[in-house]
């Protein structure tokens, strides 16, 4: 790790970071504000969703039902829109602290100060990580927030399985962008990096929701990380936390450290 | 392929020197790559690295600067591989990459004052003493930059923590002829101070006014290592003389110098080292005027191939 260029990272990404943890903010709170409106006609929107095909309902995690405001929430939000906006910022962050600075030639003057590059790609891989948890924390905080201004203790809000589902959801893209961190590591163009990460992580998200919508198509969902993460069955509570999220760590530590070795081992055109 | 060592230049006597390239060979998939690579620069020296674009001067330097690992041989810095001490070595070096490129949003001074806090330095004197010196307006946005301004940029991140050793890939380019000059004194006071220096370039003038010695590289083997003057005497330049009258012309052309072409009362002569001769010669004659043309690099190797081909 190398503070001064962590915190130079940090002060150029920031902004963007914060951008997309204030957008997440807001629109948990918008869906937490409207929970209250349909929660008497849960029943009615429940049914809605059985009259659609089940696979569908399925493939964005709708069929958790809609009587608690953490299971309107994971569906709403947790199923895709949090999902998507997560994935954007593994691949992009990731493209940009490491194969563009190789591609545009200045990791040249990274890697002439005296430090070793695997403090270097090690500082890289925090960075990243700290984007993740900023979004992640601001937006379980905007939860909690939401929670004790609009629910109040009328509606049933399970917060320990809320906060459960931040965790896995934070595991979870620590875990793509540990890949994505590992593409972006070993390559030398950044939009090739950008190509092969974003097809990768987009690819998941396509074989995790064809596996889930369609039960012919159900191997499919072994190919994915996505498989690990299923917002509707942690807030039920039918997901083993702690085996899903050690493995989501694992798998994250072991790409980020295999990144950061390929790195240190490679030759780079600077 | 045999390539002659001239003997008084390429071993330095005494220890090591301060910077060693061994045997660095690297081979690409598209069959270029640099082959052997040997040479040594010793404390104090200003050592040229000349050749043609494509001809492995880059590649070394990448090897020197620990970006690439070589398929054999070796680089160090001040006794110390370049490739396993990594994280140390790169105290003793100052860096000017061939082709500039700062990080997005920065300004002149932000970009310096994260590369000094990369470096752990704590003392901006010789920063600022040099940010002066080169005349720039440092608070300008980087993106907003010309190439030379860039470059300025460049050669103070590369100077300002005082390594022992500088390495400048194409230095001046982008500089106007007045920053050349300052950028050339600026490298020979460091010099005087200790600084080691390895300087690529494709332009012998550049070399030339500040080198002690200088490698010739080309498709990827050094062809020479020698010291400045000698490679000047190999220069060979051609000189266009106009006489006052025609008999003058026909005289001098037939007076034994080499002459390239001749055409009414103008002669064109080719001088290699011998100057004296051609001043001589022409003194005896009324000249209304004189050209000089230099020839560039890529002229000398193609004589100095054609001399070692007649020698063999």
């Amino acid at each position: 790790m190398n503070l001064p260029l962590y915190k130079e990272m940090m002060r150029v990404n920031l902004k963007g970071i914060m951008n997309y943890a204030f957008g997440s903010a807001f629109y948990i709170l918008f869906m937490i504000w409207l929970y209250p409106g349909i929660a008497g006609s849960t029943q009615a929107i429940d049914d809605l969703i059985k009259a659609m095909p089940e696979g569908v309902g399925k493939a964005f995690g709708l069929n958790s039902g809609f009587t608690s405001a953490e299971a309107f929430i994971s569906g709403e939000y947790y199923g895709l829109i949090l999902v998507l906006i997560l994935s954007i910022v593994c691949v992009q962050m990731s493209t940009q602290l490491m194969a563009r600075l190789v591609d545009r030639g200045s990791m040249a003057y990274l890697l002439i100060a005296p430090t070793t590059r695997r403090k270097v790609a090690t500082t890289q891989a925090l960075v990243l990580t700290t984007a993740l948890l900023l979004i992640m924390g601001v937006t379980t905080l905007a939860g909690l927030l939401g929670k004790a201004w609009f629910l109040g203790s009328e509606f049933e809000f399970n917060s320990g399985r809320f906060v459960q589902l931040n965790t896995v959801a934070f595991l979870l893209f620590f875990a793509v962008g540990g890949l994505t961190f590992l593409i972006s590591s070993v390559c030398n163009d950044e939009k090739k990096a950008l190509g092969i990460s974003g097809a990768i992580t987009f690819g998941f998200f396509t074989l995790d929701l064809l596996g889930k919508i369609s039960d012919k198509l159900e191997g499919l969902r072994y190919l994915t990380l996505f498989s690990f993460y299923q917002p509707g069955k942690i807030v039920q509570g039918n997901v083993e936390i702690v085996q899903v999220s050690s493995w989501l760590l694992l798998i994250g530590i072991l790409a980020f450290a295999i990144g950061i070795e390929l790195f240190r081992r490679r030759d780079l055109p600077l | 392929m045999k390539y002659p060592i001239s003997n008084s230049s390429l071993f330095c006597s005494g220890g090591g020197g301060m910077l060693v390239v061994e045997g660095l060979t690297k081979r690409f998939s598209n069959g270029k790559g640099i082959e052997d690579v040997t040479f040594t620069v010793n404390k104090g020296e200003v050592f040229g690295f000349l050749g043609p674009n494509g001809a492995g001067k880059s590649t070394t330097i990448r090897h020197i600067m620990g970006f690439m690992l070589p398929d054999q041989g070796y680089a160090s810095i001040h006794g110390l591989d370049v490739w396993k001490a990594q994280g140390t070595v790169q105290k003793h070096i100052g860096y000017l990459p061939g082709e500039i490129n700062f990080f997005d949003g920065m300004t002149g001074i932000s970009f310096l004052k994260f590369m000094s806090g990369m470096q752990g330095m704590r003392n901006t004197t010789k920063r600022d003493h040099l940010i002066e010196r080169l005349q720039f307006d440092a608070a300008t946005p980087i993106r907003k930059m010309s190439k030379g301004m860039k470059q300025k940029v460049g050669i103070v991140a590369a100077f300002m923590h005082n390594p022992e050793v500088i390495i400048l890939d194409e230095p001046t380019s982008g500089l106007d002829p007045l920053m050349q000059k300052v950028f050339i004194d600026l490298v020979l006071e460091e010099k005087a101070a200790g600084t080691t220096f390895l300087m690529s370039s494709h332009s012998f003038q550049e070399i030339e006014r500040t080198c002690d010695r200088a490698a010739i590289i080309k498709d990827g083997r050094i062809i020479t290592v020698k010291n400045i003057h000698e490679l000047q005497s190999m220069q060979r330049k051609l000189f266009e003389v106009v006489f006052a009258n025609r008999e003058d012309a026909e005289q001098f052309a037939a007076s034994g110098l080499q002459v390239e072409a001749h055409e009414g009362n103008m002669v064109r002569i080719a001088v290699q080292g011998n100057y004296d001769r051609f001043i001589q010669e022409t003194g005896k004659y009324n000249i209304r005027s004189m050209d000089v043309f230099t020839q560039n690099l890529e002229d000398i190797f193609m004589d100095y191939y054609d001399r070692e081909g007649a020698v063999q």
